[in-house]
């Protein structure tokens, strides 16, 4: 109807003089509604999109944390155990010289598989984690007075009592919990030794600063290598180079090394440091060597962007009292590029803290359960730890794993918002 | 004597130099008179240090790569050795055993006669370390001392140490073009070893992919063709990631750059790319823990029966959620791009933002746009751990998004991380897939660049 209108105007203006358009017409006003309501539609859609964007942003941290915040606390379970009565075999005489030594021979096992048996009927291991022993050695060296009479000690709960305890475990855990909360022996309390055990078997035993420390060695030699290098193949290709046919070579594998997928940088370590070089597996010397490959060609492509922003006027000045170039450079271009560099250089590393398809190419997935003393003993690092965990069948380990990845996203924002807080401080208009 | 010690120890002289020749120097200047002298103090300080720390770094460096042959054969001239068995392998075995109890990374011996050969192992690492750190120090001094002779006003300390200096920024640049020739050369040698195993043709083209009946012994030739890992890889990468991110991508740099305030855009656009920021192995968790039994719940709704907990709907989801600010980022700088010019023109005949932007914009973007998106598909096709968690493992040549299939890079990892020799197909058979991965990646990047290139030259 309104189309045929419109038409029907059109094709008069043809053959006769123009009709001016009529603007308040129905059709031209339905016309306009339909035009004005695309656009909202296009401006909905787009906010959708931001929004959807952003939600799964949130609702990845929001599950995590529902998660992960679960993992840093433990269940702990309030045994009395009557230690005269008890099968301990403690000399008092070497408790007082060397606690280490008198509690590893006292037979603490068969201790606390009495009191749980007199306190609930049940055998240790189905309440206590097999932590409980070091937990019960610790309370005895910090007060061995205790060994005089009957004590209520504070142990960690098994892992089916913990998950039960938590959110939703087995029938005949939750049966457990309901009787020992009954009795009041169930408490809450802070797991210290998330923070600062490594690798384990148990859920319950497991911690993060195994990994943690890995990761720390491994990007101290990411950093040291990768540092240096980046900042002087930019220096070199901004300041120096000659535009010839080997320049632009540089510059291309620069670009295209910047691209490579990560898992390839792997490869390369596997086949040049592990088997030519045969330096060793699972140690944090390759794997820093190799995210320092990697995270070179960030460093560079930053450090040229912040060397370019250095006005020409400065090195000028400079050579025009006498200067050399290697003067010029390295008192004047890169003390006011470096805000610029150290920006690249923390949003570089947070990717190599990141990364895990090149460590596991390497043989940085073995089982670890002590923290690396060197660069070349066998680690691990928290992405390759969250890794294995989340491999792990284990419920107790859904919360250990989401924690984890809660400490490493802990990381990684903070450097992001290190390098933000640079490039805002430090940003120059020259 | 440590490796760090000695290390330690030339750095301390390399110091010593600096002081004594940047004293030596000033005392000259004094004498001289500034202008008589051709560098400054430092700089001789510098030119002495250097003289003393790399030749004494560069002799370590040798004598690290030859000591452990000397260790070895003085070890071996010991009576203690005549016993060893001769053939190779098991004689290399106790060695390296003796070895590591000597070094002390390993407590007690396994094999009785390594006990025996500890003692002379001692005795030869120190020797040997011994040697080379004296040499060292000796190298450190001789050469110190000769840099420190040439302390005379007219030497031209700067000149030369800005030699040096030169040097080292070429050499660092230089080490991209070598890591871009370790790639390539470890890419195509260890694959040639494959392809000697493996008819290349048969690789490429094969559809059956069952490296496991291979490593069993039932023959290679059938076991290896990689058409569904392609397949796995192109299906997540390219199009499950690119249906999700090409539109949310896109329309988000619409809203943030046409329609936002800007405090809005401020604040949107970190939060955006902090999506790129998450590692890889959150997003293989969140996939595997959250996104795939929830999609396995909806296709088992919807009346799919054989739904697979592992799907690739699940890991190219999140994957697209992942390279959303890639796409995004590559779409805002091609539409900031556009003269301004053009979009008032539209606005001034009257078009709506929306029409201007659908109309204009996007066509005169397009090239740009297009380019981000290839180099996104070049970052999915090339992301290992969201597919490793959450894809599968099973080979399939399917289209249902909801069964299991799996990817270049899921297969690289599986077949390398096991514990298997390095020359059967099997491992060798990751490098091929590295290899064809490499080139693919490449191939885009540079098709990539050279779309958004062209486009940026249009408006010049």
């Amino acid at each position: 109807m309104s189309g045929e209108t419109v038409l029907d105007r059109a094709a008069a203006s043809d053959r006769a003089e123009r009709v001016p358009t009529d603007w308040r017409g129905d059709a031209m006003k339905r016309r306009i509604a339909r035009r004005y309501a695309a656009e909202r539609r296009f401006r909905l859609w787009g906010m959708a999109a931001v929004l959807v964007s952003a939600g799964f942003l949130a609702f990845l941290l929001i599950s995590m944390m529902g998660n992960g915040l679960r993992g840093f606390t433990q269940t702990e379970v309030a045994v009395p155990i009557d230690f005269p009565r008890s099968p301990a075999l403690i000399d008092p005489a070497v408790l007082a010289t060397n606690p280490e030594q008198a509690l590893a021979s006292a037979n603490l096992p068969a201790v606390l598989e009495q009191a749980t048996r007199e306190a609930f009927g049940l055998p240790e291991t189905q309440i206590l984690s097999p932590n409980a022993v070091l937990t019960l050695r610790k309370a005895i060296i910090s007060d061995p007075t205790i060994l005089q009479r009957k004590a209520t000690v504070n142990l960690p709960a098994s892992t089916g009592l913990d998950v039960a305890m938590k959110s939703d475990g087995t029938p005949a855990d939750e049966a457990l919990v309901a009787k020992l909360g009954d009795a009041g022996a169930l408490s809450t309390a802070f797991n210290i030794g998330f923070l600062t055990g490594s690798d384990g078997t148990d859920p319950t035993m497991v911690g993060i600063w195994g990994a943690l420390k890995g990761s720390l060695i491994t990007m101290v030699i990411t950093l040291a290598l990768s540092f240096p290098i980046g900042v002087f193949a930019a220096l070199y290709l901004e300041e120096y180079a000659p535009r010839n046919r080997w320049t632009d070579l540089i510059e291309v594998s620069i670009n295209n090394l910047a691209a490579v997928p990560s898992i390839i940088f792997g490869l390369l370590g596997l086949a040049i440091f592990l088997n030519v070089m045969h330096l060793p597996r699972s140690a944090p010397l390759v794997g820093g060597m190799t995210l320092a490959l990697m995270t070179m060609p960030v460093i560079v492509i930053a450090g040229r962007n912040a060397i370019k922003a250095v006005p020409p006027s400065i090195r000028d000045a400079a050579l025009g009292i006498g200067a050399s170039p290697v003067q010029v450079v390295f008192h004047h271009v890169l003390p006011l590029a470096l805000p610029g560099i150290l920006t690249g250089t923390i949003i570089g590393m947070a990717r190599a803290l990141g990364e895990t398809a090149p460590l596991l190419m390497i043989g940085m997935r073995a089982f670890v359960s002590q923290p690396p003393g060197g660069f070349t003993d066998p680690a691990t690092v928290l992405p390759v730890q969250i890794f294995l965990w989340s491999d792990e069948v284990g419920r107790g380990f859904i919360e250990k794993t989401s924690a984890a990845i809660i400490v490493l996203l802990a990381f990684l924002l903070t450097m992001n918002s290190i390098a933000i807080f640079l490039r805002n401080k430090f940003e120059k208009k020259w | 004597m440590t490796g760090v010690m000695i290390v330690l120890i030339i750095g301390a002289l390399g110091v010593i130099g600096w002081i004594i020749a940047r004293a030596r120097a000033t005392r000259l200047q004094a004498e001289v008179g500034r202008l008589a002298t051709n560098s400054r103090p430092t700089q001789h300080g510098w030119y002495v240090a250097l003289w003393t720390m790399l030749p004494a770094f560069a002799f370590l460096a040798v004598w690290a790569n030859v000591m452990p042959a000397l260790i070895a054969d003085s070890v071996l001239a010991t009576p203690a050795a005549q016993s060893l068995p001769t053939d190779d392998f098991s004689r290399n075995a106790i060695l390296a055993e003796a070895q590591s109890i000597a070094t002390g990374s390993q407590a007690a011996a396994f094999n009785p006669q390594a006990t025996e050969l500890v003692e002379p192992y001692r005795v030869a690492t120190t020797r040997y370390s011994t040697m080379g750190a004296i040499l060292a120090a000796i190298l450190a001094f001789a050469c110190g001392a000769y840099a420190l002779s040439r302390v005379r006003p007219a030497f031209t300390a700067r000149h030369r140490v800005e030699k040096v200096v030169m040097w080292s920024l070429l050499g660092a640049s230089l080490i991209a073009i070598v890591t871009t020739a370790g790639i390539v050369a470890s890419l195509v040698f260890e694959s040639m070893r494959f392809f000697s195993m493996v008819n290349p043709f048969n690789f490429l083209f094969g559809l059956n992919w069952s490296p496991q009946s291979a490593a069993m012994g039932y023959g290679n030739e059938d076991a290896f063709g990689a058409v569904p890992l392609f397949w796995g890889t192109i299906f997540i990468g390219a199009i499950i990631a690119m249906i999700v991110a090409i539109p949310l991508g896109l329309m988000s740099a619409i809203y943030l750059t046409q329609y936002a305030r800007p405090t809005t855009r401020k604040w949107m656009k970190p939060i955006l790319e902090v999506l790129a920021g998450v590692p890889t192995v959150v997003y293989g968790y969140f996939a595997a823990l959250t996104v795939a039994p929830a999609l396995r719940s909806l296709a088992v709704s919807l009346g799919i029966s054989n739904a697979s907990s592992e799907s690739a709907l699940a890991a190219g989801l999140v994957m697209g959620i992942m390279i959303i600010p890639f796409v995004s980022s590559m779409a805002d700088d091609s539409i900031a791009a556009v003269p301004q010019s053009m979009r008032d023109g539209s606005l001034a005949m009257g078009a709506t933002t929306s029409e201007t932007i659908r109309k204009v914009l996007i066509p005169a973007a397009l090239p740009g746009v297009v380019g981000g998106v290839l180099l996104a598909v070049s970052r999915a096709i090339g992301e290992t751990m969201i597919v490793v968690m959450a894809a599968g493992l099973a080979a399939n040549l399917t289209l249902n998004p909801f069964s299991s299939v799996t990817t270049v890079t899921t297969q690289m990892v599986q077949l390398l991380t096991g514990d298997q020799e390095f020359d059967s197909a099997k491992t060798l058979a990751a490098f091929a897939l590295g290899l064809v991965l490499f080139v693919v990646t490449l191939l885009l990047n540079i098709v990539a660049l050279r779309v958004v290139k062209k486009y940026r030259e249009a408006y010049e």
